[in-house]
């Protein structure tokens, strides 16, 4: 990085810790430490809620999903406004009218001590291990790409923020996110302006969505009826439902939304958010609008990777976007290999993009626009340069390499690094870090008002004062925010593609949570005894049930483990209840 | 329990309406996309 990048980094990060420290300055008790006075109006809690859910892996792995799977993952947010509309007509009104800090003390309320103690422990389990991928992720793509030290880079993306969300707590949170996201898009919506800039005369995004679309990556819409290998688009071939298959209308829109109910409905992280509201009406109107933003916002983010895409159809591709492990391979037995594959790929790309370049004289972007006008040549090429990069990432799976063949997650970020002009890329770089900050700093927030609501001042027998709440508050902050730092220290190692594995991570508990909640909103006459043991049950049967989805024996894809979690709680307790008394508390 | 008054349309129903509306109109869309541009 240049100076001009590190002055435009540093000072990001540095306006947002101080007007986090200014902002939450009045903070003194537990009320405004967890729930900002209940004083938020309805933009920021939109902002809270699109900030906390989107990290820094949102922005770093998303373009390079598109680039590499095409856009078939913004099915994933498919089932998010139906999940909203549920939200505002059912929990939210409940969690209001209730004055709860916490989404787990309606459950006490509802059934009884134990259960509402066990939702908390999943959740601080859930959301503890997952904050620390959180931090990881980003950390590695950075200390890859940039060659920081990977230790102080995780401090710096997980650790800086502490100071202002352990000050400020809620209010320092909503009002950074408030910023946060204005940078966040402001620097997105420079990114891909360059992008098009960059592109070769006559290329604008008509040509980038036919270039996307003649190699797949505009796969927007599939049904999961296609067969694999016959092609992911709506016109593939057709075959029986793909239970395996991540992303499709019906995942998307089914287990999607199962998904997305128990993340905004039961995830402290949410919920804390829209519970700053001033009023019922502001969390809701902040809830719907992101119902009707997220889609778009998403499609946007992945558009921007098939941009990218575009860009290296004219411009020279590397054989491997993360350079740290063409490193690791100059240090293998495959050194001299790499050594003359690095030559002829070299050679190759700069034959493809001379041929691409001269193929049409008329307007050569449709020379692969149009197959027809695709010579065989053209085509051997591109079979050849896919065959040197799976040689690549061959080496890499060799065990005595121990290298990491997904690349997925370097691609955006090493176009920013290699084609963004300086001052642009400190402002991409400072756009992770704030990603990151925005939804770990709520998560942290989350994560201590749980501690301290529903369970230390729920077993403690010492009456505690205003202020001595608060500060104990603070050092709950405190203490999850050094958690997760380290947990983000063992998280290294996870391989495979970080969102999802942040996805797959939440869909283990999110389920069985929900089905908590639904249980309480839904079937009236179920008591505590009955959902605790379905609750118990049913989780443990979706980690099995992970276990062997993960070894190929059950082929399901992570989404469906939502639906089975929230359905298999809501049956089971069903079946409980003519078992167990009569429960003592009903709403 | 709820007094405030709705924004914009008066009922929330409405806003729900608007919210799955949507959601049906960008599916459209998406698909319209995939099958010109593929």
């Amino acid at each position: 990085m240049s100076p001009i990048d590190w002055i435009v980094l540093g000072f990001t990060l540095g306006g947002i810790i101080a007007y986090g420290l200014y902002k939450g300055r009045a903070t003194k008790d537990l009320d405004g430490y967890f729930l900002s006075n209940r004083s938020v109006p309805w933009y920021m809690v939109l902002l809270g809620i699109m900030g906390t859910q989107a990290s820094a892996v949102t922005f770093l792995s998303a373009p390079g999903q598109a680039y590499t799977d095409g856009m078939r993952f913004v099915q994933y947010y498919f089932g998010l406004p139906l999940a909203m509309v549920v939200l505002c007509i059912t929990f939210v009104p409940v969690f209001h009218r209730l004055k709860v800090y916490t989404a787990y003390e309606f459950l006490e309320q509802r059934f009884d001590l134990k259960t509402r103690t066990l939702t908390s422990f999943l959740f601080l389990v859930q959301r503890g291990l997952s904050t620390g991928i959180s931090i990881s992720a980003p950390s590695i793509i950075l200390s890859s790409l940039l060659g920081w030290d990977l230790l102080w880079t995780t401090i710096f993306m997980g650790g800086v923020l502490i100071v202002y969300t352990v000050s400020g707590g809620a209010k320092a949170v909503a009002y950074t996110q408030q910023l946060q996201m204005i940078i966040i898009f402001s620097g997105l919506a420079i990114a891909g302006y360059v992008v098009v800039h960059q592109l070769p005369k006559g290329v604008g995004l008509t040509e980038i969505l036919h270039i996307g679309g003649k190699a797949g990556k505009l796969n927007i819409i599939t049904t999961g009826f296609e067969r694999r290998g016959a092609g992911s688009g709506a016109g593939g071939g057709r075959g029986g439902f793909d239970w395996n298959d991540r992303y499709n209308l019906v995942s998307g829109v089914i287990g999607g939304f199962f998904l997305q109910l128990s993340y905004f409905g039961t995830d402290q992280s949410q919920v804390g958010r829209y519970l700053t509201a001033r009023s019922l009406t502001e969390s809701r109107l902040g809830l719907l609008i992101n119902g009707l933003v997220k889609i778009p916002m998403q499609f946007m983010i992945l558009l921007l990777g098939v941009m990218v895409f575009a860009f290296y159809q004219f411009h020279k591709e590397p054989v491997f976007f993360n350079q740290t492990q063409i490193k690791l391979l100059e240090h293998s037995k495959y050194k001299d290999s790499l050594a003359t594959l690095s030559g002829r790929y070299d050679a190759l790309e700069a034959q493809r993009i001379v041929t691409l370049r001269s193929v049409d004289s008329a307007g050569w972007p449709y020379a692969i626009v149009d197959p027809a006008l695709v010579d065989s040549h053209l085509a051997a090429m591109e079979r050849e340069k896919a065959g040197y990069k799976a040689t690549v990432r061959r080496w890499l799976d060799d065990k005595t390499v121990g290298g990491d063949s997904n690349d997925t997650n370097y691609i955006f970020l090493r176009f920013v690094t290699d084609y963004l002009p300086a001052g642009l890329i400190g402002l991409l770089i400072a756009v992770i870090f704030l990603a990151a900050w925005g939804s770990i700093a709520a998560t942290l927030n989350s994560l201590a008002s749980c501690t301290i609501v529903d369970f230390h001042k729920r077993f403690s027998r010492r009456n505690l004062s205003d202020k001595q709440e608060y500060r104990l508050s603070q050092l709950y902050t405190l203490i999850w925010g050094v958690f997760c730092v380290a947990m983000a220290q063992l998280a290294y190692g996870l391989g495979n593609s970080l969102i999802e594995a942040v996805n797959v991570l939440g869909s283990l508990f999110y389920g069985v949570i929900l089905g908590i909640f639904l249980v309480a909103f839904y079937r009236k006459k179920i008591g505590g005894q009955a959902v605790f043991i379905s609750a118990v049950i049913v989780e443990t049967g979706v980690i099995v049930l992970t276990v062997l989805s993960r070894k190929g024996i059950v082929p399901l894809g992570f989404l469906w483990f939502n639906v089975i979690g929230a359905i298999g709680v809501v049956l089971l307790s069903e079946l409980l209840q003519p078992l167990m008394r009569r429960p003592q508390q009903q709403q | 329990m709820d007094k405030e008054k709705v924004p914009l349309f008066g009922k929330w129903s409405y806003w729900y309406a608007l919210v799955i509306g949507f959601l049906v109109v960008c599916v459209a869309v998406f698909y319209f996309l995939t099958k010109h541009f593929s």
